[in-house]
C-alpha cells in the first residue's frame, strides 16, 4: 500500500465516501420505516389463527429468510425485465435504490415479525386473561396490555438486527447501488484520478463503527427507559 | 370478519406476486428508445473512456461520443454506473441501453449482445513488478508465474491460450492489487488501463507491463437483435470521415489506438 499524496487524495476520498455513506444511510433508514411496520403485520399473519393464512405468512418467512439477500435482490432487480419483459424500475439509478429498498423491506420485515412474534408470545398469558377478566376487547387488549411489554421484550433482539442491517447495505451494490463500499472500492480501480488505492476501502469500516457506536448507545439509553416496565 | 379479513390478507399476497407480468414487446430498439426519449449508457468507472469531471459529468471518449450518437437521433443519454459482471442482465432486462465502456469484443460478448464494428485496438498485457520485468519479456517465460485475471475477461481467455496458471478475481483493479500485494505473480490487464494506472507517478508505481500477448479490439454492444447498432455504425463512419471522432480522441489521449 502506498500513501504518496496522502494527503492531496484524502479530502477526494473523504466527499466520495461520504456522498457514499449517505446512500447507505437512506437505504437504512428506508429500510426500517418499511420493515418494522410490515413485520408486525407479517407477525400477524404467521400467528393468525384463520390456517391457509399463517400457512402461507411461514412459508413466505422461510424462503426469504432462507436465501441469501443478495440473490433476492438480483432477482426483485433483474426479474421483471428479463422474464416479464417489463422492467419496472427504469434505467436510472433510482431504480436501483428503489429495487434494493424493496429487497431490503421484505428480507428485514420478515427477520423482524419473528422477534416481534417471540416478543408477543413471550408475554404471559395472564397478562392477556386479566385484561380479559376486566372486559376488554383483543384489540384493546393487544395495544394496552401486550405491546409495551413486548417492546420492551424485543429491544435486545432488535438492536442486533438493525445493526446487521447497517452491514447488510453493503450488499446493495450487486445492482450497482453506489453505497460506501461500492465509493471506496472505486479508487482502487481509478477514480477521480486516484487509481490502485485500497486504503479508501479500508477507511469506509470508519464509517459502520461511528455509525453502529451511536446505534449502540442509543439501544442502550431506551434499554434503560424500559426499566420500569418489570416482567 | 376476522376470517374475511384474513381472506383479503392472503388473496393480496399472492396477488402482490402475480401482479408484475408484462406485455411482449414488438417494435424495434430503437422505436423502444425514441419513445421513452432517453439512451441509458451502462458504464464503469474507466478513465480516458469513461469517467467524472470535477462538477461530477461523465466524460472520456466513450462518454463524449455517446453523448455525440444521442445528439444526432434527439435523443437525451444517461450514464448510469453497473456491475461489469451483469453486463448481459442489465441490458436484457432493458435497466440499460448499451454498455459503452472500452469493452473488448471477445466471443462470449459478440455472442450475447448486437455489437457494432470495432472503433479502438486495444492488447492485454502482462503485468510484473517493475524490479522483476527484465525476467519476464516474452510470454515463454512468464510460464512459472502465478497470475490474477479478470472473471470472464479477455485477459483470461489469453492466459489460458498461454498455458499459464491463474487465479479468477473480480475486475482489473483487483487483479492489480494482487500483483501489488504480492499474493499474485502477475496480472493480464488491457494495455488502455495499463497505460492510465500502472508505471512511474500512478498508484502502482512500482509495477510495469512487459508482454504484449494478443490484439483485440473494443465496440459499443446493444441488446441482441436491436437495430441500434447498425445506427451506431453508420455515425461512427459519418464521424470518422468529418474528423470528429479524432478531434474527441485527442482531447483524450486514445488517438494512436483509433479504428478507422
Amino acid at each position: 500500500m502506498s500513501f504518496n499524496n496522502f494527503a492531496e487524495q484524502f479530502p477526494v476520498v473523504f466527499s466520495a465516501l461520504n456522498s457514499g455513506f449517505l446512500q447507505t444511510l437512506k437505504l437504512f433508514f428506508v429500510t426500517l420505516l418499511g420493515s418494522l411496520p410490515l413485520g408486525l403485520i407479517i407477525a400477524f399473519g404467521s400467528m393468525s389463527r384463520f390456517k391457509p393464512l399463517s400457512a402461507v405468512t411461514r412459508v413466505i418467512v422461510w424462503i426469504v429468510r432462507g436465501s441469501p439477500l443478495m440473490i433476492q435482490m438480483l432477482i426483485i432487480y433483474f426479474f421483471p425485465g428479463l422474464v416479464l419483459h417489463n422492467n419496472i424500475w427504469g434505467g436510472g439509478e433510482q431504480g436501483r435504490f428503489i429495487a434494493a429498498s424493496v429487497a431490503f423491506i421484505l428480507n428485514y420485515a420478515c427477520y423482524f415479525s419473528e422477534i416481534y412474534r417471540g416478543g408477543i408470545q413471550g408475554v404471559p398469558v395472564g397478562q392477556q386473561e386479566a385484561g380479559q377478566v376486566l372486559g376488554l376487547s383483543r384489540s384493546q387488549i393487544f395495544f394496552k396490555i401486550t405491546l409495551l411489554q413486548m417492546i420492551k421484550r424485543i429491544v435486545p433482539p432488535m438492536s442486533n438486527e438493525i445493526i446487521t442491517l447497517v452491514k447488510d447495505t453493503s450488499l446493495a451494490r450487486i445492482i450497482a447501488l453506489q453505497e460506501i463500499i461500492w465509493a471506496g472500492q472505486a479508487f482502487m480501480k481509478g477514480s477521480h484520478g486516484i487509481s490502485g488505492q485500497i486504503w479508501p476501502l479500508f477507511f469506509t469500516v470508519v464509517y459502520y463503527l461511528a455509525f453502529s457506536g451511536i446505534l449502540t448507545l442509543l439501544f442502550g439509553y431506551i434499554e434503560k427507559k424500559m426499566d420500569y416496565f418489570r416482567s | 370478519m376476522k376470517k374475511l379479513l384474513a381472506l383479503i390478507m392472503s388473496i393480496m399476497l399472492v396477488a402482490a406476486f402475480a401482479g408484475c407480468a408484462g406485455k411482449e414487446d414488438n417494435s424495434s430498439d430503437y422505436d423502444y428508445i425514441k419513445e421513452k426519449g432517453t439512451l441509458v449508457v451502462g458504464i464503469t468507472d474507466f478513465a480516458p473512456m469513461d469517467y467524472k469531471d470535477d462538477d461530477e459529468n461523465w466524460i472520456g471518449f466513450d462518454a463524449d461520443m455517446a453523448t455525440a450518437f444521442a445528439n444526432e437521433l434527439g435523443l437525451k443519454v444517461s450514464f448510469v454506473e453497473i456491475d461489469w459482471d451483469n453486463k448481459v442482465l442489465e441490458l436484457d432486462s432493458k435497466t440499460i441501453d448499451c454498455v459503452w465502456n472500452g469493452m473488448t469484443l471477445t466471443d462470449e460478448v459478440t455472442s450475447a449482445m448486437e455489437c457494432t464494428k470495432a472503433y479502438c485496438n486495444n492488447k492485454q498485457v502482462v503485468i510484473v513488478p517493475a524490479d522483476k520485468a527484465a525476467d519476464y519479456q516474452t510470454a515463454e517465460s512468464c510460464k512459472s508465474l502465478n497470475f490474477a485475471v479478470e472473471a470472464g475477461s479477455a485477459g483470461k481467455d489469453m492466459a489460458e491460450e498461454n498455458g499459464f496458471s491463474y487465479t479468477e478475481v473480480k475486475d482489473q483493479a483487483t487483479a492489480l492489487t494482487e500483483v501489488a500485494a504480492g499474493t499474485c505473480d502477475a496480472a493480464i490487464i488491457d494495455s488502455l488501463m495499463a497505460a492510465a494506472m500502472v508505471g512511474e507517478g500512478t498508484g502502482y508505481s512500482n509495477l510495469t507491463y512487459t508482454v504484449g500477448l494478443n490484439d483485440e479490439e473494443y465496440g459499443v454492444g446493444f441488446r441482441k437483435g436491436s437495430d441500434m447498432a447498425e445506427k451506431l455504425n453508420e455515425f461512427f463512419s459519418k464521424c470518422a470521415e468529418n474528423g470528429e471522432m479524432e478531434k474527441i480522441a485527442e482531447k483524450y489521449g486514445v488517438q494512436a489506438a483509433l479504428i478507422k
